[in-house]
């Protein structure tokens, strides 16, 4: 990091709590643009669930489609909290700090957003208790442990409980400047921080078993966060659909979600730098180093997509080849295709190891706004021409196309996690005090020569 | 396995020119150790060679014959040949620590050249793909014999480069403080480096460009030398994660082989430099490595036990369930299991002995690994075109098999003990830059240490 400001505690506080503590007009305008736009998806769902599924394109053999697409699209979207949270505390990466509360906060409204598509992809959201749940001890009613579709819940859920945990324990600190900033000024809000704080008062104490509760919930939700996109990968995996029955699916997904949940994470910072005003915060030193780290995921990521893509070939099995032959040769998932190639991977990456093109903020918003926009399609080609592939003696064949139902329903979902990222700012800071403060102390210079180096300080 | 509280986690040696004085010394210094160990190596290696002698003189028409001699190759393809990547890894993320464990791993790259000799006598067993199914689907011609050859050929050399460019500052430092015939051979070695900004400037970059050059090449190499010699041999045996899964446990086994010279190099002599840290750090690398393996493993296996077609139930009971039980179990134990079981608890991987002992596990087990991958992949070569519909029985090694699994790692070793005569064993210069970069200072109530990251 070579774009250092020197900054003091109150100059922070000022700073980050802008959010909470003003409310501009163009909050309002925003929220309310976004309410109006959950407004519409609201009602396609309410038409969807009058009149049934099939108002939607689902149509024999492909009963997996959007909604499945956007599910698997917000998982991996989850999965930018644990990886920069949780792995670059573990490393000690510096340039973590400004970055991860957004980054986390992103991983819970992400994460619910997916838990809420499967139970809208069900029809009938109701059922989705009875068959995740059991519910009728007295027969012996259970669910299949054995499917996958059980297995989605249980790590679903104890991830958004473990991202849930890790936002708030580390957030202790921040909530108690805010209980203390409330004091006889806001009452409402002060009895808030003051029950959420938890009695923080900054004791040596208190300060060493956060930061241990720290590390320890970094170290024990690593699993946990390979674990989801892993099973929802099984998902598809492990049926015999062509091009899902592949061994290599669970690390795929894992980095494919570390791909485009970083590539949120600097979506996310573009934003917060520009219309919360934290230049000083979010300097291109974190673009440059979210960039160094998006090349390293993509090109991992590239490897397992090419590695799956040849062995969908390999074997040279009718049903694989014509599904590579849907994929790549008929509209409109070849063109599909090209345009997720070409933005998950090919503009992005080589624009990445171009210093000037990671230090631009702008144009990291452009490409990873790109890499999103791939990655959604990515997931729409797995999951689409792998059912739509024709199975011999099947009688009853039709044609998926996107109803404008699903398009409704699916577009509200990012309006509802762009609202609960934004209703969250007006709450707590996006950015963490503590973190930012904690490493204003730890910066440090070495004198080499006539050359100061850039330092920080690390305990014995 | 206590950790080891009397070693300060600073480096003994405080100035440049103690660490020159000090590990020139011990370079120079051969002691009775070091003879024994080369001879006894020298006289492995020589069974090594006798070994493969007797199999070259079977021919290659008996394809299973060669099954123990394709693990061996493989197993130092993912042992010797993956550990230089520690050192330019941890060289990517500017850790410091990386800076007394560099030399250690990057020595691996000499052992390297037999590595790529050992797979000369493989070329003739691999089928042409033709009729088969194969990474290369019949395209384009000459692979995979030709393309496997140069991907083999261009990582080691490019490891040899590196191993080269990164010893030219220590090879000026032999040449002008060394005794012996050793100036003449660092004279020799590196005759132009002056060691001018210009030249810094340029062998810094040299070094991160070739080390992401080396990356890229050992996962392809991986990939391609594991689908080749196994994967692809057995009719329907089609798993896409095995080539990563080559590829991971390649770098767990860099990691391991570094961890064990690291403990070699500490107890015979550089005990200043190499310490507690640096064990511990590698230790939490390994762990985390062996976890990546059981979850590569898991992933594969949940798959084929959903699955559960003919050809899968097949594959299975080739590799894991069937003749080759045991050794599958063993594999796992010693590679997965005892890492997990172990460096979990703190005063083990908090140790230097318990990082040390778990990579000696780690890299039983890997070998292990490759007996179960490569001697079952060539016992069930071309059984037909068709997916096996019967397991081949279990191939045990003869006297041949026996002599090369034994001699022929100990070649690497030798290599590697002639690598370290010719440049130091600790990087001197790395080791100075971090005197420059590290400095010891109070903080609050306590004392701390400031590490310098310059671009």
């Amino acid at each position: 990091m070579q774009d250092r400001r020197k900054l003091t505690d109150s100059k922070i506080n000022e700073d980050l709590l802008r959010s909470v503590d003003h409310t501009p007009r163009a909050f309002w305008i925003v929220a309310g643009f976004l309410t109006l736009w959950i407004g519409g998806g609201l009602f396609a769902l309410g038409n969807m669930l009058f009149w049934g599924l099939g108002v939607t394109g689902l149509n024999r053999p492909v009963m997996w489609a959007f909604f499945v697409t956007n599910f698997v699209f917000w998982v991996g979207i989850s999965h930018a909290g644990v990886m920069i949270s949780s792995i670059l505390r573990l490393t000690h990466a510096e340039w973590r700090r400004p970055v991860t509360r957004a980054a986390e906060v992103l991983t819970v409204f992400a994460l619910s957003t997916a838990a809420l598509m499967p139970i809208i992809h069900a029809g009938r959201p109701w059922r989705v208790i009875y068959w995740a749940l059991p519910y009728d001890f007295n027969r012996g009613v259970w669910p299949s442990i054995r499917s996958p579709l059980i297995w989605d819940p249980a790590a679903i859920a104890t991830y958004l409980t473990g991202a849930a945990l890790f936002i708030y324990t580390t957030m202790l600190p921040d909530l108690a400047v805010l209980r203390d900033r409330a004091w006889g000024k806001r009452p409402l809000r002060f009895w808030l921080y003051a029950i959420l704080s938890l009695g923080w008062r900054g004791s040596s104490r208190q300060w060493k078993l956060q930061a241990l509760a720290g590390i320890l919930l970094s170290a024990v939700i690593l699993p946990v966060f390979v674990s989801v996109h892993s099973i929802v990968s099984w998902d598809f995996a492990v049926a015999l659909v062509p091009a899902w029955h592949a061994t290599i699916f669970a690390p795929y997904f894992v980095l494919g979600a570390i791909h485009s949940g970083v590539s949120a994470v600097v979506t996310l910072m573009a934003l917060m730098r520009r219309f919360f005003h934290l230049e000083d915060y979010i300097t291109p030193d974190h673009f440059d180093a979210l960039g160094r780290l998006l090349i390293a995921v993509a090109l991992g990521w590239f490897y397992f997509f090419f590695i799956d893509f040849i062995f969908g070939l390999y074997s040279r099995e009718s049903a694989e080849v014509a599904v590579m032959e849907l994929r790549l040769f008929k509209a409109p998932y070849n063109i599909l295709f090209i345009i997720f190639i070409f933005t998950a991977f090919l503009i992005p990456v080589p624009l990445w190891f171009m210093r000037r093109v990671r230090r631009s903020v702008l144009l990291m918003f452009i490409t990873t706004i790109l890499v999103n926009i791939g990655m959604w399609l990515e997931r729409f080609i797995i999951i689409v021409p792998g059912l739509q592939y024709k199975q011999p003696l099947d009688f009853t064949w039709g044609e998926y196309s996107v109803s404008i139902t699903e398009l409704a329903i699916v577009s509200s979902t990012f309006a509802v996690v762009s609202l609960g990222i934004l209703l969250f700012s007006k709450l707590f800071p996006l950015v963490p005090l503590s973190d930012q403060k904690e490493g204003q102390r730890l910066q440090d210079e070495i004198e080499i020569g006539k050359r100061s180096v850039p330092a920080v300080i690390r305990e014995e | 396995m206590r950790r080891d509280r009397e070693q300060p986690n600073e480096v003994r040696v405080t100035t440049p020119e103690e660490i020159t004085g000090d590990v020139l010394r011990r370079y120079q210094a051969v002691g009775r150790g070091y003879w024994i160990a080369a001879a006894v190596t020298a006289a492995l290696f020589l069974v090594g060679v006798m070994g493969l002698a007797f199999r070259l003189a079977g021919g290659t028409q008996d394809q299973a014959a060669w099954g123990y001699y394709a693990a061996t190759f493989a197993y130092l393809l993912t042992t010797v040949q993956s550990a230089p990547l520690v050192s330019m890894g941890l060289l990517f993320t500017k850790a410091h620590l990386q800076r007394p464990i560099s030399r250690s791993s990057l020595l691996f790259a000499f052992p390297g050249l037999l590595v790529f000799l050992l797979f000369i006598p493989l070329l003739p067993l691999i089928p042409p793909t033709k009729g088969r199914n194969s990474l290369w689907f019949e395209w384009p011609v000459g692979a995979p014999h030709v393309f496997d050859t140069l991907a083999l050929g261009f990582l080691v050399l490019s490891g040899l480069v590196y191993l080269w460019m990164a010893s030219w500052p220590d090879l000026l430092t032999v040449r002008t403080h060394g005794r012996g015939w050793r100036p003449r051979l660092a004279g020799f070695l590196a005759p132009h480096w002056q060691g001018t900004q210009g030249q810094w400037r340029v062998l810094k970059k040299a070094l991160v460009f070739l080390g992401a050059l080396y990356f890229v090449a050992l996962v392809f190499t991986n990939s391609i030398l594991s689908s080749d010699l196994s994967m692809s041999l057995v009719p329907g045996w089609q798993s896409a994660i095995y080539p990563p899964y080559h590829v991971l446990t390649a770098l767990q086994g860099g990691v391991a082989a570094t961890i064990v010279a690291m403990g070699i190099w500490r107890w015979t002599g550089f005990r200043s430099y190499l310490l507690f840290d640096h064990f511990w750090a590698l230790g939490k690398l390994l762990l985390t490595l062996s976890l990546l393996g059981i979850y590569f493993w898991w992933s594969e296996f949940i798959v084929y036990w959903y699955g559960r077609t003919p050809r899968e139930q097949m594959v299975l009971q080739l590799v894991m369930v069937g003749p080759y039980l045991p050794v599958f179990l063993s594999a796992f134990f010693f590679s997965f299991l005892v890492p997990l079981l172990s460096l979990i608890w703190n005063r083990v991987r908090q140790s230097i002995l318990g990082p040390f002992l778990v990579a000696c596990s780690v890299l039983l087990g890997l070998y292990l690994d490759r007996i179960r991958l490569y001697v079952t992949a060539f016992a069930a070569a071309q059984v037909s075109e068709h997916p096996i519909e019967q397991v081949p029985a279990a191939h045990l090694p003869d006297g041949a098999d026996i002599m090369m699994m034994v001699g022929l790692p100990a070649g690497a070793i030798l290599l590697y003990l002639v690598a370290s005569r010719l440049v130091p064993g600790i990087s001197i210069w790395e080791l100075k830059e971090s005197l420059l970069l590290r400095k010891a200072r109070r903080f609050v109530q306590g004392y701390a240490v400031t590490l310098g990251k310059p671009e």
